[in-house]
């Protein structure tokens, strides 16, 4: 397998690890995949003008070369692995940190 | 232009920046939760990100970039790694606040 391709989804796999070790479960969530769905169409432009420029160049030897308008597919798993472990310790942190906004709603009060 | 990845990463933050003080989101409650959320992966995407420019899976065009580099890395790819955290965490709440709306 291609050194990138690897290493991107080991990170994908690690940050859901991260979400199920944390116990914050989003990837259950159906307001989370909403939220990749955004995520997802930002990632386009901002990764999308970087890749087009472009900005940032690839070694060829190291990703499948598959790409979704000039972005590597690996770029969606870093982009996805990076996103996903800071919304799960910033969900982790909402319950040991803030009080809940609404009672029933996800975190307990302590 | 020198500035572009700049430009990017500031045309990326403004709208979020901006409506992250809105008083229907609570982004800014707690300083340790938005802090801890962005700095503690900071350092393992950094070095990944360092360690992969070495070894040649991706390069820095230096037509657009300011000069200004942190080890291999521009200035400007050290600060992509907390913008984009911080745009991801205020489209987070947002989605979240939306949807409580709807109930």
């Amino acid at each position: 397998m291609k050194e990138y391709t690897l290493l991107a989804v080991l990170g994908a796999v690690a940050a859901v690890a991260l979400d199920l070790l944390l116990r914050t479960y989003l990837v259950r969530q159906l307001r989370f995949w909403i939220f990749w769905g955004v995520m997802g169409f930002m990632t386009f432009i901002i990764n999308g003008y970087l890749t087009w420029r472009p900005i940032v160049e690839y070694g060829e030897s190291f990703c499948l070369g598959v790409r979704i308008f000039t972005i590597p597919v690996e770029d969606f798993l870093f982009g996805f692995a990076l996103i996903t472990s800071n919304i799960v310790l910033w969900e982790y942190f909402t319950r040991r940190f803030c009080v809940p906004e609404r009672p029933g709603q996800a975190g307990s009060k302590r | 232009m020198k500035i572009e990845y700049s430009l990017i990463l500031a045309i990326a933050l403004a709208g979020p920046l901006v409506l992250s003080f809105s008083k229907e989101l609570t982004i800014y409650r707690s300083a340790r939760r938005l802090l801890l959320s962005v700095a503690l992966p900071l350092p393992v995407f950094l070095a990944w990100d360092m360690i992969v420019t070495a070894r040649g899976h991706w390069s820095f065009n230096s037509s657009y970039v300011i000069g200004v580099y942190v080890g291999n890395l521009p200035l400007e790819e050290v600060l992509f790694f907390v913008v984009i955290p911080f745009c991801a965490i205020f489209t987070w709440e947002s989605v979240k606040y939306f949807l409580r709306e709807k109930r």
